[in-house]
């Protein structure tokens, strides 16, 4: 024992890197849900976590969204908040100086309706050194027009990630939506296109009734579904891209809790991304950090890339079933 | 406050411990929480986010009711999941909360004469301006409004703290039957009115305080996310000349007249004649 205690291992680190993006946590605010960080300062340490991804920005102004925006729904809520933001010219110029000098690295997130709009805003934003990296948000699912059209087709995917990735080194996460057919060929389109690193997965879509009024219950009348309700279709989304690219993920959807957190690593994720979880309790991702800290530790784990996958198995009997084979 | 949207009125996390357990009315919960550093920062009209203990779902935003000494109380209706879960909440057990947020009531004028009007659970927001109000010599006129007499909750604290009463049910129980703001637009004109409660009652008397020529602080409600002004998704319209209005390009730049301001930051008060509903 006493020998023992002379090497005890130093703490496990939880040090990430997503393309050149390095982080001291492998935790994310997710876009739209931490706003500019400083509505979250008083009651959350933003230097215990590893980035805060900003709400996304258009090329022009948004009103967004007629109201109401929310729903609360079992294990989750849905949102429909329809990106509204200032439009990247005035965010230059009255809104980006916020962010200088925060103790945490803040990720850019790009929405748009035309190829050329990802590329322009994409283009000014990167150019910013307050910026450290871009988010693509081509997957937003609550806009009335083409909003999700981008992260929906895996051509269309294609072209906006050569377009933004054309106008920038800062590494570029590309969010994709599970609202679809196949999600491992757009991650595929994504990753040939030059992505840094994928986040997986976007709010998945939905709506609620008000049956008193007979009247869907969002303004937008559909949704995004957020929360633990998604939790298993974003494990499965990530279990499943993880195969199929060797760029980083980030893993999001319905992240509470330490065991939450564990699911995405395992399933193949490099960090995770926290969203409406600071709406039950901000201190949420400080205590993730500290209990995957602890949970490293307890197994004698030196880092936390040594589980990134671990749970990817084989089925043992393919066919196991009389009569599969034929 | 209103008006001045961006006062720092440093917000923390707060861990409270149960004080007091009332049940004011069938379903009308009263919890007196050990809050020192939250008594003495809130301001009339400013609001909890309180977490849940089971963590199993988004935080609950409600009124400061009471604040004194070394004491905030909430008051609330037992409406679904998160207040079926505080109302199981006994003495001494600890609750967490984030606050004191947003910008309340601004009572610091010298209006003499004063109308407040309440719905239901909205007698909640409207104490702390109450009392401010009657310290400073104010005439207060609480037009005060519920489905039934039992949910008339604490009116008479109201009445012996000073207030004139005008009350109204529903159901004709106790005061006026109908709409507390029926009562409102058949009174004298008050030189300034206070108000919260369920939306439709806001707008009206919005519209009343336009008929008399006078201007109105809203307390408005709305499903919030976050509640600290990071989601967006408690929002309403508002003029966008409002001091209150959130950064946004006027039309002349691209952007609009009316900007949609969240009710958790920029409010939850705002004055009618801003607002665009």
């Amino acid at each position: 024992m006493g020998a023992r205690t002379a090497v005890v291992n130093p703490q496990p680190a939880l040090a990430i890197k997503l393309g050149k993006l390095e982080l001291a946590f492998p935790t994310l605010m997710g876009s739209g849900c931490y706003g500019s960080g400083e509505e979250f300062a008083p009651f959350a340490d933003l230097s215990k976590i590893g980035a805060i991804v900003l709400k996304s920005v258009t090329r022009l102004p948004r009103l967004g969204n007629p109201t109401p925006r929310l729903v609360h729904t079992p294990a989750g809520m849905l949102n429909a908040i329809g990106l509204q933001n200032p439009g990247i010219e005035w965010y230059l110029e009255r809104e980006l100086h916020k962010y200088a000098g925060r103790p945490c690295k803040i990720v850019g997130s790009v929405a748009g309706f035309e190829i050329d709009d990802y590329a322009y805003v994409c283009e000014r934003l990167a150019a910013r050194d307050e910026i450290e990296a871009i988010e693509l948000n081509v997957s937003c699912p609550n806009v009335a027009r083409e909003g999700e059209t981008f992260g929906c087709d895996p051509d269309l995917t294609a072209r906006v990630v050569e377009a933004a990735r054309a106008t920038t080194n800062k590494t570029l996460i590309v969010k994709l939506s599970p609202n679809v057919t196949d999600i491992v060929a757009i991650a595929r389109q994504a990753e040939n296109s030059g992505a840094d690193a994928l986040a997986v997965i976007n709010t998945v879509r939905g709506m609620a009734i008000d049956v008193e009024t007979w009247r869907p219950r969002l303004g937008n009348i559909n949704g995004g579904l957020s929360g633990p309700a998604i939790r298993p279709i974003a494990v499965l989304a990530v279990y499943e891209i993880a195969q199929a690219v060797s760029i980083p993920i980030v893993g999001q959807g319905g992240i509470e809790t330490l065991a939450d957190a564990l699911e995405f690593f395992l399933a193949g994720a490099t960090a995770i991304s926290i969203g409406t979880a600071n709406f039950t309790d901000p201190r949420i991702p400080e205590r993730l950090v500290a209990e995957l800290q602890a949970y490293l530790t307890r197994r004698n784990i030196a880092s936390i890339q040594e589980i990134v996958g671990q749970a990817h198995v084989e089925i043992a009997t393919p066919h196991q079933y009389e009569g599969d084979e034929g | 406050m209103i008006g001045m949207a961006m006062l720092d009125l440093h917000p923390r996390v707060a861990a409270t411990t149960i004080l007091e357990r009332r049940e004011l009315a069938d379903g009308v919960v009263l919890l007196t929480l050990h809050a020192p550093e939250l008594a003495n920062a809130t301001q009339p009209g400013q609001y909890l986010m309180v977490i849940p203990p089971s963590g199993e779902a988004a935080a609950t935003a409600l009124a400061v009711y009471e604040a004194e000494g070394k004491r905030v109380s909430i008051l609330f209706f037992v409406t679904g999941k998160r207040t079926r879960e505080l109302a199981t909440l006994a003495c001494g057990d600890r609750l967490d909360v984030l606050g004191p947020l947003g910008n309340g009531f601004d009572c610091s004028g010298d209006t003499r004469d004063v109308a407040i009007v309440a719905g239901g659970v909205g007698i909640a927001s409207v104490w702390l301006c109450a009392r401010e109000l009657l310290r400073r010599g104010a005439h207060v006129r609480l037009f005060y409004g519920a489905r039934t007499a039992e949910l008339l909750v604490d009116a008479q604290r109201f009445a012996d703290a000073g207030c004139e009463l005008v009350l109204a049910t529903d159901d004709g129980t106790r005061g006026e039957r109908g709409f507390v703001t029926d009562t409102l637009v058949r009174s004298q004109r008050p030189e300034l009115i206070y108000a919260c409660g369920p939306s439709p009652m806001l707008r009206r008397v919005g519209e009343i305080a336009s008929g008399f020529g006078v201007r109105a602080q809203l307390s408005l409600e709305e499903t919030f996310g976050c509640g600290v002004g990071g989601c967006w998704g408690c929002v309403v319209p508002l003029s966008n000349a409002s001091a209150q209005a959130p950064s946004f390009p006027p039309a002349e730049r691209g952007g609009s007249d009316v900007v949609y301001a969240r009710i958790c930051k920029e409010g939850p008060v705002f004055w009618a004649h801003e607002l665009r509903w």
